[in-house]
């Protein structure tokens, strides 16, 4: 019964003076949303490096082309340095540790569909293999082969045979897409994929040309191959083929440098992101939740002085020093857990927001919501407890007298 | 049922130490309407807080139903104001958030009652007030009058043994201040219940049964 009616006066009070309640609940609500934003977003890394282990299996290297090493040699350096299609294609043979190696080359030029742009789309060349080692299937025709071998046949990615339906594309097969001076003619459709960090490129959002008439028709400068990704023999580490890998292209007959990555690195440069997230929401948060805790406690203390009388007049109606302390510790507590409401909406928004932008997949983490209820109930208690103290230990006779 | 003994008070203002009673017996007895009268600084407010138990005496005895409180702990003094003491007040203290019947509600509350019981109970104290109608209506949207009488209802509802009024129409205008002592002496006449009015009003210190007149400290009559 005194716990209703107290929930009861402490809506009404705080309601009554809303703009100075509102204005309390800043504080709590900028720190309980970083602490919902930081461990949300660490939930989200966590599953998004089990979905990419998932998505590539931990097998696959990427080697990527080293672009100038800021040395004033640099430009020279890249233009020399060309991974040649030969290279690559015996690069299984002189590496153990390597089963299959699909290069890839970005075409540079704007592909158009019946004279409009595909403003989305990039070229890419890439071999047979390509498909198999990315984990990628074809939802419609077939893929490149080997055979297509300078061929003016493409596949396009999911996203891309959505654009062409929608620019007047009956059946996707068949079409011809326009790049530069070249005309193609589609023959396959892969099936939407996830854009992940092994994979370095937009799967659906690609048209895939064969290798070899990528290369042909690069302009010169074109940087030829500028990513390989390998997929690791069974049995062999991940550090083994990289060393085979490093030592094959630094070999003098190449003399190219090259950085290997492996999921392992990937998954833990993610985490290094997300480490910062981390340090910078915990900051943010635990310093704005002291600010925000000091803020109700400084409400509560005008509220306590804004009722003495009131508080005399319940104490003389028989009120316990207990029965004061809990009606104002009470009040402090729904503040903090409105304040509490409203960070978990907002750090909700927050981590959604960084998922976005990191380009990871958005999930609701339960225990952030317990934890955001938690804590904000700690600091209701915490910092409600002076001022509801203050109120308790008030002497009825001063407090009845004043105004 | 109310008895004090050599009663004494003193407060400390600086270094100087002022005795505001010095030494009060009084007697009071179940079902009198009792009055202290006496002029401002006299010591009756002092006093009043005193047997209310909002305030210690330095020494003397003071028994409240034949129970010796003086010296009890606060909440026990706490307990003691919620079950057997009603006030009324000058300025009718009422909470300006609460309706009329939430306001009279409120000892029972504390007292740890029940929701429907509580309900019940103010509306029957409202109705014998004469406020039945009014139950629902903030403080603010009743006049001086009005408001005292809820300010009665509230301190009859947990059913004390000493309803304690200070200057209860010392707000009102004569009129409306003669009802409130007819309504005190209707509930003395009729229910029995014992009350004690401080006043500094010679007028309504002569509608009471009992006088007691103080002067400096002490009571002279």
């Amino acid at each position: 019964m005194i716990l209703a009616t107290n929930l009861k006066e402490a809506a009404r009070s705080l309601l009554s003076s809303k703009q100075r309640t509102i204005l309390a609940l800043i504080g709590i609500v900028i720190g309980i949303g970083s602490v919902i934003a930081m461990v949300s977003v660490g939930k989200i890394v966590q599953e998004e490096s089990l979905r990419q282990f998932k998505e590539m299996g931990t097998d696959i290297l990427t080697i990527e082309k080293e672009f100038g090493d800021s040395s004033g040699q640099s430009g020279k350096k890249s233009k020399t340095a060309q991974i040649k299609l030969a290279d690559v294609v015996a690069m299984p043979g002189a590496c153990p540790g390597m089963a299959d190696v699909a290069p890839l080359v970005r075409g540079n030029g704007q592909a158009a569909y019946n004279g409009k742009k595909l403003d989305q789309a990039s070229l890419l060349g890439v071999t047979e293999s390509f498909l198999a080692i990315n984990k990628m299937t074809i939802s419609q025709g077939r893929f490149l082969t080997d055979m297509d071998a300078q061929s003016r046949y493409c596949v396009v990615g999911s996203k891309v045979a959505k654009d062409l339906q929608r620019l007047g594309a009956r059946q996707v097969i068949g079409e011809q897409i326009r790049a530069g001076d070249n005309i193609f003619t589609i023959i396959g459709v892969t099936a939407e994929v996830l854009e992940s960090g092994m994979r370095r490129f937009q799967p659906n959002e690609s048209i895939y040309l064969h290798l070899t008439t990528a290369l042909r028709l690069s302009s010169e400068s074109s940087n030829g191959i500028t990513t390989i990704t390998a997929r690791v023999s069974a049995g062999t580490s991940n550090t083994t083929a990289r060393d085979q890998v490093l030592a094959y292209f630094a070999a003098p007959a190449r003399g190219q440098a090259v950085r290997v990555s492996s999921p392992e690195e990937i998954i833990a440069q993610m985490e290094k992101q997300m480490q910062m997230f981390t340090l910078l929401l915990g900051a943010i948060g635990s310093i704005s939740l002291i600010v925000g805790g000091v803020g109700v406690m400084n409400v509560m203390l005008v509220s306590v002085t804004e009722r003495r009388r009131e508080i005399g007049i319940r104490r003389a109606l028989g009120a316990k020093r207990g029965d004061i302390r809990g009606q104002f510790l009470i009040e402090s507590v729904i503040l903090s857990l409105l304040g509490g409401l409203f960070g978990i909406l907002f750090g909700i928004g927050a981590s959604r927001l960084i998922a976005h932008f990191a380009h990871w997949q958005f999930l609701l983490s339960g225990g952030a919501i317990l934890l955001g209820v938690g804590v904000s109930n700690a600091v209701g208690i915490f910092f409600g407890y002076y001022p509801a103290r203050q109120a308790s230990l008030l002497d009825p006779i001063v407090a009845l007298k004043s105004d | 049922m109310l008895i004090l003994r050599d009663i004494r008070k003193s407060y400390r203002i600086g270094p100087t130490e002022v005795d505001v009673l010095k030494g009060v017996d009084l007697d009071i007895h179940k079902g009198e309407l009792t009055s202290i009268m006496g002029p401002s600084g006299c010591g009756k407010s002092t006093l009043m807080n005193i047997i209310g138990l909002l305030d210690r005496p330095t020494s003397g005895r003071f028994q409240l139903d034949g129970a010796d409180v003086s010296y009890s702990n606060d909440d026990a003094l706490s307990e003691i104001r919620n079950r057997r003491i009603g006030f009324v007040f000058q300025q009718y203290f009422l909470l300006s958030r609460l309706s009329a019947i939430e306001n009279v509600e409120l000892p029972l509350i504390y007292r740890g009652d029940r929701q429907g019981f509580t309900r019940e109970r103010s509306m029957e104290l409202l109705r014998r007030v004469g406020m039945a109608d009014r139950a629902g209506h903030r403080p603010s949207e009743l006049s001086g009058g009005q408001q005292q009488r809820v300010a009665i209802a509230r301190a009859l509802v947990g059913a004390p043994s000493l309803i304690l009024a200070d200057e209860p129409t010392g707000a009102l205008d004569t009129k409306v201040g003669g009802e409130i002592m007819e309504l005190f002496h209707t509930l003395n006449r009729e229910d029995g219940i014992t009350i004690v009015i401080i006043t500094h009003d010679p007028g309504i210190a002569r509608q009471c049964g009992s006088v007691a007149v103080m002067n400096d400290g002490v009571i002279v009559k």
